[in-house]
């Protein structure tokens, strides 16, 4: 091993995240590709129902090299570990609340009883600290869904409190129609880290006072703010209550704008890679738990619609820009057709960022294993005829013969080795 | 001039886009009519005096160091030979985890504690160590000073200070250089988990020698005024909603012998003294709000070195209510006696009634990064 080689594993194995471009097509690439996917959380069987257990707690959370935050997070990870499951089965999901915080698991799109949908004061109480809650439903209907927190939404969902959950079905039409080995959960959303950070803040601080009371007994619905009907509340402010929100209480001045933009809990440079190869088809399950719209395209390529909300369409069509709204779910299958490397990102610019600074945010790429490494090479195939002295003759991409035009000094200097792709960090 | 042009370039970051700072922004109302009733003479007045507005800019260095600018203006005592505005803090605060730098006006580290008190004056003689190169026209001078101060965090909560000020000299109002050296040891609970500590929220140790001319002695430490301060805050009943605490300091002047009368406020500050003062402070909070707060205190200041027996005595109560959010209307009592030679300085007696009106507030826009003292920081792994 060389110097440079040695320089090359010591940097990816204590950062973790960075793809050194030399490595996009190396089986170690894929290896390292499966800490950006999501994780299946496994199960125990206990008769005929499949068992699965949930915790939360707080964590520090890195959704690209260098900046960390608080999160909530499920299991210690963002999103939280995919629960997979047929269709039919019988769940049960053991939640246990190790943070100072009130939580619940809201089942999007499943159909699970009323009284285990995970809606706070309507089908359930908190799940209050270091208590724990056992969901059990029947998994239905098949296709792609979510869960996530559902006590302070707005806060615990941007601070990590979600995860996917996919309803298989063995007979699926989907598969039928377009064969495929190899699928992705994508799940995006998005934070404002500043708002978590203060939110949570607060919200703790809250809480130590509040279980303090409640230990002692001394709690009541008023310091609670919550009300067995309208008229006890009305009653509470004829007799001098103030809701909190009335502006001279207590209120939030600044809704939550976000300023990160994550995909399964990353965001570039560490964003997930989506392997294919040529003649394969693989499918893509797009989840959003954010609280913004993403318009996702795919360069390149156009692909197939082929469930919305987790329902398979009947009749998929191809487009190749998704607008994938707030507590959507789409799955999309894309041929492979047209081998590269291609982007997949967020079409409103905006969550193409961290922190306000373009690149970042949701861009990813797709990337065919089958493609020559030699492709790769800048000086071999650029457009600029700097690089490459025979750049806009029709057959470049066949020159085999093409004499090695490596890159001078100068060009060495601001883009390093002579290959793609690279990681940008300020554009 | 083309110096100057390359500096004005450098500091406005060769024309890059610039990152703005945090943005928090200060201001305190105190608006009270106060009846004086002293052993000479009574008077009415209208008084709006510790008025201030305070900003600040913040912001993340390299190397996981923060920096921030204050400034700060006071609205003084009509007498107070400070004209219509006193800018009580001008400085830059550079910290990282484990490091605070401090350069600039501000508070000195001659008081370790906060009293309930209307205005932070109201004990003045009592609750500072007293500048002794002050003439005693106002009280800004003993309170702020030029400070150039380095503390050490070690595990959250203990701070061991360095510090040197320059205290207004009212002989030499030009002399900027620094005139008081001292150490700071102080062990403080922060502030987001004082509220249920069982017994005790802070306790701290200040030294600080102030170098004054004291003619027949060429040695400085000799020649200085030397102050120990003892400083302590306990909980009584640590609730959320009846919290129940109790303030103490205690200042010992070791003076200078020679000084047996007093003549003005020199020898006042320069002589030996020994200074008690606490509150008791009980703080009603109704949904997670302060409610109302109700606080009795007292303090005695003995001058043992004087030729005549001499001691002073104070007594404070006040109460304040909360109208809503950030406005809150209180009433305080004060008493203070002077015996001895300290009733030629300052008056027999005095009973004083304030009724006011109080307007605080504080919020920091543009917040980006956690504080030290955030509970996600001291709780749950700190994030630099």
């Amino acid at each position: 091993m060389d110097r440079r080689d040695f320089l090359g594993t010591g940097a990816a194995s204590t950062a973790g995240m960075l793809f050194f471009p030399g490595n996009l097509l190396a089986e170690s690439a894929k290896e390292e590709n499966k800490q950006r996917l999501v994780r299946q959380l496994p199960y125990t069987m206990d008769g005929e129902w499949k068992e699965f257990e949930l915790y939360i707690d707080l964590h520090t959370h890195e959704p690209a090299p260098g900046f960390k935050y608080h999160t909530l997070a499920f299991n210690d990870m963002v999103p939280g570990p995919e629960i997979r499951v047929n269709a039919g089965d019988k769940v049960r999901v053991k939640f246990t609340n190790r943070t100072d915080l009130n939580h619940t698991i809201h089942w999007h799109g499943l159909y699970v009883p009323w009284r285990m949908d995970g809606v706070p004061f309507v089908t359930q109480l908190p799940v209050m600290p270091k208590n724990e809650f056992i969901y059990e439903f029947v998994a239905e209907p098949e296709g792609t869904h979510f869960y996530h927190c559902h006590w302070g939404t707005l806060m615990h969902m941007q601070a990590g409190m979600f995860g996917s959950v996919i309803v298989e079905n063995p007979d699926d039409p989907i598969k039928k129609k377009f064969p495929y080995e190899r699928e992705y959960t994508l799940v995006y959303s998005s934070h404002d880290t500043n708002y978590i950070r203060e939110e949570m803040n607060s919200m703790l601080e809250r809480m130590k006072q509040r279980s303090f009371l409640m230990k002692e007994g001394r709690f009541t619905s008023e310091q609670w703010a919550v009300f067995d009907n309208k008229e006890q509340l009305l009653d509470s402010m004829e007799k001098g209550y103030q809701p909190p929100y009335l502006n001279n209480r207590r209120s939030n001045s600044d809704l939550p704008q976000a300023n990160w933009f994550t995909v399964n809990g990353k965001s570039y440079p560490s964003t997930p890679y989506l392997f294919i190869k040529s003649g394969e088809n693989i499918r893509i399950r797009l989840i959003n738990a954010g609280a913004e719209t993403h318009h996702l395209h795919l360069h390149g390529h156009d692909f197939w619609m082929v469930a919305d909300d987790g329902v398979p369409i009947e009749h998929p069509w191809k487009r190749n820009t998704v607008p994938l709204t707030p507590g959507k779910t789409f799955d999309i299958v894309v041929e492979g057709k047209n081998r590269g490397i291609w982007t997949f990102h967020d079409h409103d610019t905006r969550k193409v960022t961290n922190n306000g600074l373009y690149p970042g945010g949701n861009l990813l790429a797709l990337v065919y294993e089958d493609l020559p490494e030699d492709e790769l090479i800048i000086s071999k195939y650029s457009g600029n005829p700097m690089y490459n002295p025979k750049a806009g003759m029709s057959d470049m991409k066949g020159m085999k013969s093409m004499e090695k035009n490596e890159m001078n000094g100068m060009d060495k200097m601001m883009f390093g080795q002579d290959k793609l792709p690279k990681i940008a960090l300020d554009e | 001039m083309k110096n100057l042009l390359y500096i004005i370039i450098f500091i406005s970051g060769w024309g890059y886009a610039q990152i703005t700072p945090e943005f928090e922004i200060g201001a305190k109302g105190v608006f009270s009519g106060n009846l004086n009733f002293n052993s000479d003479e009574s008077s009415a007045v209208s008084d709006f005096s510790d008025t201030q507005l305070l900003m600040g800019l913040r912001q993340k260095l390299y190397n996981d160091w923060r920096a921030q600018f204050v400034l700060g203006l006071q609205f003084p005592d009509a007498n107070s030979n400070l004209g219509q505005v006193f800018y009580n803090n001008i400085f830059v605060r550079l910290e990282d985890k484990k490091n605070i730098f401090k350069v600039g006006r501000t508070l000195a580290q001659t008081n370790l504690n906060e009293f309930p008190t209307l205005r932070d004056d109201d004990a003045q003689r009592f609750t500072y160590a007293l500048n002794p190169f002050s003439d005693g026209v106002n009280t800004e001078r003993d309170q702020y000073a030029n400070v150039l101060e380095y503390a050490r965090v070690f595990k959250q909560r203990f701070f061991v200070s360095v510090h040197g000020e320059n205290f207004y000299d009212s002989t030499e109002p030009d002399d900027f250089r620094l005139n008081s050296m001292g150490l700071t040891l102080l062990y403080r609970v922060p502030e987001s988990q004082r509220w249920n500590r069982n017994v005790l929220q802070e306790i701290g140790l200040s030294y600080n020698n102030y170098f004054t001319d004291r003619s027949g002695y060429s040695n400085d430490f000799d020649a200085s005024v030397k102050n120990l301060l003892f400083s302590t805050t306990i909980n009584l009943k640590p609730d959320p909603i009846n919290f129940v605490d109790f303030r103490f300091q205690a200042i010992q002047n070791f003076g200078w012998d020679e000084v047996t009368t007093l003549n003005d406020y020199f020898d006042y500050t320069r002589t030996e003294s020994t200074t008690l003062f606490g509150t008791v402070r009980y703080l009603k909070q109704k949904l997670e709000r302060p409610h109302y707060q109700l606080a009795i205190g007292g303090g005695y200041k003995s001058l043992s070195n004087l030729g005549l027996d001499s001691d002073q005595f104070m007594f404070i109560a006040n109460g304040f209510y909360r109208l809503g959010q950030d406005f809150d209307i209180g009433l305080q009592y004060r008493y203070s006696d002077n015996k001895g030679l300290t009733e030629i300085l300052f008056g027999k007696s005095e009973h004083r009634v304030q009724l006011a009106l109080v307007y605080s507030f504080s919020k920091i826009f543009n917040k980006q990064f956690g504080d030290r003292e955030d509970l996600l920081n001291l709780e749950h792994n700190y994030i630099k």
